[in-house]
């Protein structure tokens, strides 16, 4: 099984590199918006002095660790799966004998992320020299965060793939797709700390899965948890992961039962 | 006149053509309105937890979304649809069919594909500029509307060009095909005031990627925040823009030669 995966990685690895050209532009949609928060964030902050506790150089700092975290966890499925079950051209990769998503889908994710965070470093340690925040990161948090990342790249890659499998029976699924990256850039902190958020808010982004890719392994890198609250995210990350596995092999039976190519 | 019925033309066929999805222009609408919610319960999140931003009230802020949608939704609607169209020309070699007819490449380039459901998008910027302006205590006057119209449009003119100019440099360099991708990105930042953006970033929006020109500036010329040589420096900027845009565009075209000759 490991040998499966290497070989995958082999040919996605070089894939990706084809694009490299392409993946500073791709940075920059990546970095804007982040930016920009961070920007009405902090005016906001200075203005006031601090918004809810909360000081400039915190959003600074809280920013700075969500963009490497969202990248960490982020997943392109939809992208490079939904076309090939609207085309057909996944019936080739039906044919092996393993999971297309689950090896082919899967390396081909991390293999796209391993090279961003390449390009993405020297860009980020510009962005730390222009705020100069103060981040409050140890070697403790970080070691913790390792497997709150992994859950959380988890977490996104298994719910895209859910709506991204609903290709199989409509060809709306990129509204569907739209519907579910608004709430979650909402729910998951990216847009504003979930602290700022009103407190039923909060309890709803909470529970959802959204917030473990972004809010929670950001927020354990700069050490804002709790113990408690550390464990509580731990608790619902592994519950998600599951319960998302469990919703995407019912829903890839389902769908290859009753999938046939274009043309058949 | 000529181009005037060119134009009727190519909405003719652009209106049947979204007409041929109608499903898909009901899905467009809905998500377009979703992602209005979003922006609205956004602003509704950072006015909860303040009165202003730099200086901007949530009266100010809607307007200027309003304007974001405007000048974003011209880029919806015209500009993304026909970056892809002439990409695949040069690509495919059909761009030879464009030079062949006889009106002004640039303008073919320019306009042949418009998203028709994007009108929606346009009525929507309208009503949120109406309705920040009329949160807004202040009374504004007709010349203070006049200028601000004049100033969106010729932001907008700017943003044009620069696309002109984006485009016409894959007759120089042909596998420039993300030509315009860092300008999409880019133009997300002009949702909020560039006033409050670290100053480099300021710099590259209003500069390199002007979207501020056509965001920022109009609705601080209704605000009252420029004096008249700035607002006349605005419009010789655009008129500057148009012209370099037009002497680039026509010396690209000298050098365009069909895919695969």
């Amino acid at each position: 099984m490991l040998n499966i995966y290497k070989r995958f990685w082999q040919v996605n690895w070089a894939e990706q590199w084809q694009y490299r050209a392409n993946l500073v532009m791709y940075l920059a949609y990546w970095m804007v918006m982040p930016i920009v928060y961070l920007a009405v964030w902090t005016t906001i902050a200075r203005e006031q002095g601090s918004v809810n506790g909360l000081t400039a150089n915190d959003f600074a700092a809280y920013y700075l660790t969500l963009l490497p975290v969202d990248i960490i966890t982020s997943s392109i499925v939809i992208h490079v799966l939904a076309y090939k079950i609207q085309e057909g051209s996944i019936s080739n990769e039906l044919m092996q004998p393993v999971h297309p998503v689950l090896t082919n889908t899967l390396t081909n994710n991390v293999a796209f992320k391993a090279l961003n965070l390449l390009v993405f470093v020297p860009l980020w340690l510009v962005l730390v020299l222009l705020f100069q925040p103060h981040f409050t990161y140890t070697w403790q948090s970080a070691l913790l965060a390792l497997p709150a990342l992994a859950i959380g790249f988890f977490t996104r890659f298994l719910l895209d793939s859910c709506v991204t499998l609903v290709a199989f029976w409509t060809t709306r699924v990129w509204s569907i797709q739209q519907f579910n990256d608004a709430i979650g850039i909402l729910l998951n902190g990216a847009f504003v700390p979930l602290a700022l958020m009103p407190a039923w808010v909060q309890t709803i982004a909470q529970v959802l899965p959204y917030q473990l890719g972004a809010s929670f392994p950001t927020l354990l890198l700069l050490n804002k948890l709790t113990p408690e609250q550390i464990a509580l995210n731990y608790a619902l990350g592994i519950f998600w992961v599951l319960a998302l596995l469990g919703l995407f092999q019912f829903m890839w039976k389902r769908a290859i039962k009753q999938y046939s190519a274009v043309g058949a | 006149m000529h181009i005037n019925r060119v134009l009727s033309a190519l909405l003719k066929i652009n209106i049947q053509q979204e007409l041929a999805y109608r499903t898909d222009t009901l899905i467009n609408i809905l998500t377009s309105a979703m992602w209005l919610g979003w922006e609205l319960i956004g602003l509704s999140i950072i006015f909860s937890n303040t009165n202003s931003i730099g200086g901007w009230r949530a009266g100010d802020i809607i307007a200027l979304l309003g304007v974001f949608r405007l000048v974003n939704t011209f880029m919806m609607m015209v500009v993304w649809p026909n970056t892809e169209k002439f990409n695949r020309g040069i690509r495919e070699g059909s761009l030879d069919y464009t030079f062949l007819q006889p009106i002004d490449s640039q303008f073919m380039v320019s306009f042949s594909r418009i998203v028709i459901w994007n009108v929606w998008n346009l009525i929507i910027g309208v009503a949120l500029i109406v309705a920040g302006l009329s949160m807004t205590s202040s009374t504004t006057s007709f010349a203070g509307v006049a200028t601000f119209l004049l100033l969106t449009f010729s932001g907008g003119v700017v943003i044009y060009s620069l696309w002109v100019v984006l485009i016409a440099l894959t007759f120089w360099f042909t596998k420039f095909d993300n030509n315009v991708t860092l300008m999409q990105a880019l133009m997300d930042a002009g949702r909020y005031p560039a006033t409050i953006y670290p100053t480099w970033l300021r710099v590259i929006i209003t500069f390199i990627v002007p979207v501020a020109l056509a965001t920022t500036v109009p609705l601080q010329a209704l605000r009252g925040e420029l004096a008249w040589w700035q607002i006349a420096l605005a419009l010789l900027v655009s008129l500057l823009a148009f012209c370099v845009s037009r002497l680039v565009w026509k010396a690209g075209i000298k050098r365009y030669s069909g895919a695969s000759s």
